[in-house]
């Protein structure tokens, strides 16, 4: 029988034959392996240094400066100054590390260097959104607390996960995006449905698909209880990563007869913008359902959110007009590279016309670093989750939508269909 | 950490159990995002302090009732972000073991990382009430109900996941590969 692409990455990484779900193997990388701040300093990661191990390739640890933003923080600042102390004590070169000024979101950061190669294992240090790298057709995960002994051994273990296949037939209309395409599918299969699997996006839908989209789509598995998602690589995917890096690689793809414990076949073509309301992830409502409830705040950010096409999406809406005197919109682009981009085709000028704040790039507000929200406020956002006290206060609410509808919601102050701005 | 004795044994553990149903956001249900980060801003960021905050979003006195090796039965364990501080505030909680239909990746090995055992088993809601009394046995694959005496099957853990809950999760494993030279110290 045929295998996956998830299963022939990690046969491969595993030095086996063939894997099959539920196995238990010991896999390494040869791709970078990011990490951030002082909070990364913990599952064991701080002993490195106090033991005197070091790690087992500096070359291959990056420390990115993307979760902190340019805040008046003391303790953020401590916090980036116990990373550089701990870089040098293990031997991590300067060039490896990323400051404010040339970092950004490290899964935006990372997938857009194309750190992670087609047919490999990616690890990053921390983060459960690091499977939005699995657009570039790696096996894409977060060691979370078991770094330590990643970075002492250049080993982790893994359980090979379920394989489960999504196909996305249609049209994509006007007003929707990845984002709604992941959400249609989370409320078709509940928050249990992909428990322990690895997403596998594929049709038509995904085919057209931008980089940054797929990058935003995959970043969303966790909250289908997969563990990450991926994409065969196809020309886009290759040409993308060839532009980046001089890395050899060799691409895997799934085999025609794969065995896949669940395939969903999705129509998008009357797809309407998606909402998610407060508190609970999985609960995913059509607009329709939400229309008029007042908010005010708005932030346009976060890996799901942030890509260059997201920032086009809101400009558009936005270009030439003021939102609404109630509301405080947060426009973060994800990285460096698209900040400068956005300024290029003038998509920062119409935010601040707009009167948006535009803060260099970082994840700060998805997870309330900066303009948190306070009690009572109520907040429509392209972050990745809901949860009480994610942005902030764990009395302020919390409304996820695409970047179009947090646009036209920020111009009206209240949650509103955007397709009536396009 | 751990009770057991030698280095890669676990003895079978006995305790009570708690139910909780629906879906368990590591960050939410398991404990607050925010009760976490303000104590980590306190510099009070242990097993103990974060242990009197969990689940205390769906019962407020849990950490007061759950006593020390009882069962932590869940239905879907672990939803949500990679946040590890969910599986220390368990334990703080003095949870041996959360046992669940099904959890959520990051969380099933987050928490093998921390030390503490999730076993998954479909269909334990239905054999689990609140308060039933239990016994794991993981290397062996079992769970009895000695409440009702129905007895379930699951998976046996791998040794080297065994070794590493036995160990009181990977850190001290680490230390102790450290201090016996098996990795290298390539600082001088």
């Amino acid at each position: 029988m045929g295998k996956t692409i998830t299963e022939k990455i990690l046969a491969k990484a595993a030095g086996r034959g063939e894997v099959s779900p539920g196995d238990y193997i010991e896999v390494g990388s040869r791709c970078p392996t990011p990490m951030g701040n002082a909070g990364s300093l913990r599952g064991g990661v701080e002993f490195c240094a106090e033991w005197k191990v070091g790690v087992f390739d500096p070359k291959l640890i990056r420390i990115i400066d993307g979760h902190l933003g340019a805040t008046a923080s003391h303790s953020a600042a401590r916090s980036r100054m116990r990373a550089r102390k701990w870089a040098k004590a293990v031997g991590i070169p300067q060039e490896n590390i990323y400051s404010l000024g040339r970092s950004g979101i490290e899964n935006m950061f990372s997938a857009e260097r194309a750190w992670a190669l087609p047919g490999e294992v990616y690890l990053q240090a921390v983060n459960g959104h690091s499977s939005g790298s699995g657009a570039l057709g790696a096996f894409a995960t977060t060691l979370s607390y078991g770094r330590g002994e990643y970075f002492m051994t250049g080993k982790t273990w893994m359980r090979v996960p379920r394989s489960i296949k999504i196909v996305v037939n249609g049209d994509l209309p006007a007003g929707t995006c990845a984002r709604d395409v992941f959400e249609h599918f989370l409320s078709r299969i509940g928050p249990t449905g992909a428990g322990g699997g690895a997403l596998e996006w594929t049709g038509p839908v995904i085919n057209d698909l931008s980089m940054g989209e797929r990058f935003s789509l995959c970043s969303l598995a966790l909250f289908t209880g997969a563990w990450t998602a991926i994409i065969n690589p196809d020309q886009k995917t290759l040409d993308y990563v060839r532009a980046r890096t001089n890395e050899n690689f060799e691409p895997q793809v799934s085999d025609p007869d794969a065995h896949y414990v669940k395939v969903f076949e999705l129509d998008v073509s009357r797809l309407a913008p998606q909402v998610v309301p407060p508190p609970k992830r999985h609960l995913v409502k059509s607009i329709k359902e939400l229309e008029g409830t007042a908010i005010d705040r708005g932030f346009i950010g976060s890996d799901a959110g942030s890509w260059i096409e997201h920032l086009r999406m809101a400009a558009r809406i936005l270009k030439g007009k003021k939102i609404h005197p109630r509301v405080v919109l947060n426009i973060t682009p994800g990285t460096t590279n698209i900040l400068r981009q956005a300024l290029d085709e003038g998509l920062i000028g119409a935010f601040i016309d707009a009167e948006c704040v535009v803060p260099i790039p970082n994840e700060g507000m998805e997870w309330g670093g900066n303009t948190p929200l306070s009690a009572d406020e109520v907040c429509i956002a392209s972050g990745q989750t809901n949860y009480p006290g994610r942005m902030g206060s764990e009395e302020a609410q919390i409304y996820l939508a695409n970047p179009m509808t947090v646009a036209a919601s920020c111009l009206e102050g209240q949650i509103t269909d955007p397709r009536k701005y396009l | 950490m751990t009770e057991n004795g030698k280095l890669g044994q676990m003895k079978p553990m006995r305790g009570n159990a708690w139910v909780f149903r629906g879906v368990l956001d590591v960050d939410w249900e398991i404990c607050g995002y925010r009760t976490y980060q303000g104590l980590q801003e306190k510099g009070m960021y242990t097993a103990e302090e974060i242990g009197k905050y969990c689940m205390v979003n769906l019962d407020p006195d849990f950490p007061k009732k759950v006593r020390k090796g009882d069962f932590i039965v869940g239905e879907f364990m672990g939803f949500g972000h990679d946040h590890d501080h969910a599986c220390l505030s368990i334990l703080g909680a003095g949870v041996a073991a959360v046992l669940c239909d099904t959890s959520a990746p990051c969380f099933f090995r987050n928490s093998i990382e921390r030390g503490l055992p999730v076993v998954e088993l479909v269909g334990i809601l239905d054999a689990v009430k609140q308060g039933d009394e239990l016994e794991v046995d993981l290397e062996n694959g079992r769970l009895s109900n000695i409440s009702s005496g129905v007895e379930l099957k699951f998976e046996p853990m791998p040794p080297f996941i065994i070794k590493k809950l036995a160990a009181g999760g990977m850190l001290p494993l680490l230390k102790a590969e450290v201090d016996a030279g098996r990795i290298p110290k390539r600082i001088k």
